[in-house]
């Protein structure tokens, strides 16, 4: 049993190992002076420490626009979608109402069309809205998940029917019901779905590249993916930015491991 | 009819409407950027919509249908993601389960070891694709620098079109393994501890029982793994952004990046939306054929 354990902590290591090692290759490159990044013999942690790559993408890069950029996506479109999918999980959780079953059912089926499938008309459907080259683009129409949705209702089934109707029995307007008693209630969920919509938003590719054409608009994964196509050579630039991305996903993930473990369990989230 | 009794009945009104109201913004926005596109792509499918088409497009009939069942390169790009189906998900099947498996098993910091390996879970796929192109590309990076270390021959990497095409597998396995290993391990989890201890009485060995006890306890998150991450595969384009640009020599060229290169740098819209209607028939058959399968495995 003994010789076991050793056995698991042996595999358990080397899966560290995988699994980190690329990611701190990434990041300690991202420090190397631009000689040492292109040198026939390269070394794993920089020789020279410099923050060059850095100041250079920010700089001349305009990084700093396609960060802001990001962050202000991923925040507003977290917002909305946390409204939104809430009060939607609110109605299917704690009424019965006429055709409820099919609105679940459609809501589920969109799961079948992701965006890789419809990319072509959503295009038409952003210019004839005015939405296209817009960052309302961006954050209004991925604020809407099924999976949002089916996580919020599944978690609000287990708020008690009694206290909704004593409400009720008080005067409390609907509205009411749901900012006082609904949203204060369903914190936990609503962190859960709030780190999977900001992680979502702030790793999406393919809704940029779709609705967005100019580069005063790109997200920091859009430029970063339009870079490394147009200047294969600006490496520097790019793997500084590549790690500068990794850093809110990172600070929210420990904050919210709990959460993150929680979520992908109770709906197979995906975005 | 008596003041209350108006109060009474506005009442009842307001709640049947009330629901409707709540689900309203989700339901706009669906039937605008789902439903509505959806439709939208199934009508292009029949026009000779292109995307500087402003006007009505003109009726075709199935004549992109034909036309992309003629375009050799679609075929192949349609073909080369089925076989990266084929190939992944039964890898990431097995990998997320080995090391959910790993998991429950007595072990110190587990939630340590977990966190690292869910880690990359949460990294952009664009940012996976530069990853692994710094560490695979040319003769002098971390890969080619390793083997000649170790007194190897270092090897020609994204540009060989093998050596990309499992790349791109490997990368999908890094980046993903952790996601599913999460839905395996809840379920494993939830397997009741005395269905080991009665085989362990009966003198088991651990084989015998992950045979016979786990791998048929995992039926619903078998199911589940499988759907998300073929339909996931199918979706497959922005790590190939970074790490192969789709070649060398289109050897990495997947379904949704022709689609997307078609509509959008070909600017065939009507074309582009056929084969979005075939890949979306492609993966909902391969959704039944899933559920399929894990039916007849019950019936046995």
């Amino acid at each position: 049993m003994k010789k076991m354990s050793y056995v698991n902590y042996l595999i358990a290591t080397v899966l560290v190992l995988i699994f980190l090692i690329p990611v701190i290759y990434i990041i300690s490159s991202s420090f190397k002076p631009i000689g040492e990044l292109f040198s026939p013999s390269p070394t794993f942690f920089p020789q020279t420490f410099t923050l060059d790559n850095y100041t250079e993408a920010l700089s001349r890069g305009n990084f700093g626009r396609y960060i802001f950029n990001s962050f202000l996506v991923a925040i507003s479109s977290t917002i909305i979608a946390i409204l939104i999918n809430t009060m939607s999980g609110y109605a299917l959780a704690k009424f019965r109402f006429k055709g409820d079953n099919i609105i679940m059912l459609v809501i589920l089926s969109t799961i079948m069309l992701p965006l890789e499938v419809i990319m072509v008309p959503i295009f038409s459907v952003l210019r004839f809205f005015g939405l296209y080259n817009s960052l309302w683009a961006l954050i209004i129409p991925p604020a809407a998940t099924p999976t949002g949705i089916f996580l919020m209702r599944q978690y609000l089934l287990t708020i008690p029917d009694e206290i909704i109707q004593s409400a009720r029995i008080d005067g409390a307007s609907e509205w009411r019901i749901f900012r006082s008693i609904i949203l204060p209630n369903a914190k936990p969920a609503i962190a859960t779905l709030a780190i999977f919509s900001f992680m979502w938003r702030w790793n999406d590719y393919v809704w940029p590249l779709i609705a967005i054409s100019s580069p005063k608009k790109y997200t920091l994964q859009l430029a970063i993916a339009n870079f490394t196509g147009e200047f294969g050579a600006d490496y520097s630039s790019i793997l500084a930015m590549s790690a500068i991305s990794m850093i809110p996903m990172l600070i929210v993930f420990i904050i919210f491991q709990r959460q993150f473990v929680q979520g992908t369990v109770e709906s197979g989230m995906k975005g | 009819m008596t003041k209350k009794e108006q109060t009474y009945r506005s009442y009842i009104l307001k709640q049947k409407i009330v629901p409707y109201l709540f689900l309203v913004p989700n339901l706009l926005i669906f039937s605008i950027f789902i439903i509505l596109p959806a439709i939208i792509g199934i009508y292009y499918s029949f026009t000779d919509m292109t995307l500087f088409t402003f006007d009505s497009p003109n009726f075709v009939g199935l004549a992109n249908y034909t036309t992309l069942i003629h375009d050799e390169d679609f075929i192949a790009a349609l073909l080369n993601t089925v076989k990266l189906v084929f190939a992944t998900v039964p890898i990431i099947f097995v990998t997320s389960l080995m090391v959910a498996v790993l998991l429950v098993q007595p072990l110190k910091a587990k939630g340590l070891f977990r966190a690292i390996y869910y880690w990359p879970v949460m990294i952009s796929a664009i940012v996976v694709g530069i990853i692994w192109q710094w560490i695979l590309a040319g003769n002098f990076g971390l890969f080619n620098t390793t083997l000649k270390a170790l007194g190897l021959d270092s090897v020609d990497t994204l540009i060989n079109p093998r050596f990309a095409w499992w790349s791109v597998v490997f990368a999908i396995v890094w980046s993903r393994t952790g996601y599913y290993m999460i839905i395996f391990v809840a379920a494993l989890l939830s397997i009741p501890e005395s269905l080991y201890e009665a085989a362990q009485m009966d003198g088991a060995n651990r084989i015998q029982k992950f045979i016979h006890i786990t791998y048929p306890s995992l039926k619903a998150a078998r199911l589940m793994v499988f759907i998300l991450v073929t339909m996931e595969i199918f979706k497959t384009y922005p790590l190939v952004v970074t790490l192969t640009g789709g070649g060398p020599f289109d050897a990495t060229q997947y379904t949704v990046q022709y689609i997307y290169e078609m509509a959008f740098k070909s600017y065939q819209i009507g074309l582009a939306s056929a084969m979005s209607v075939v890949m979306l028939i492609i993966v909902t058959i391969f959704t039944a054929l899933n559920f399929f399968v894990s039916r007849r495995g019950e019936d046995k």
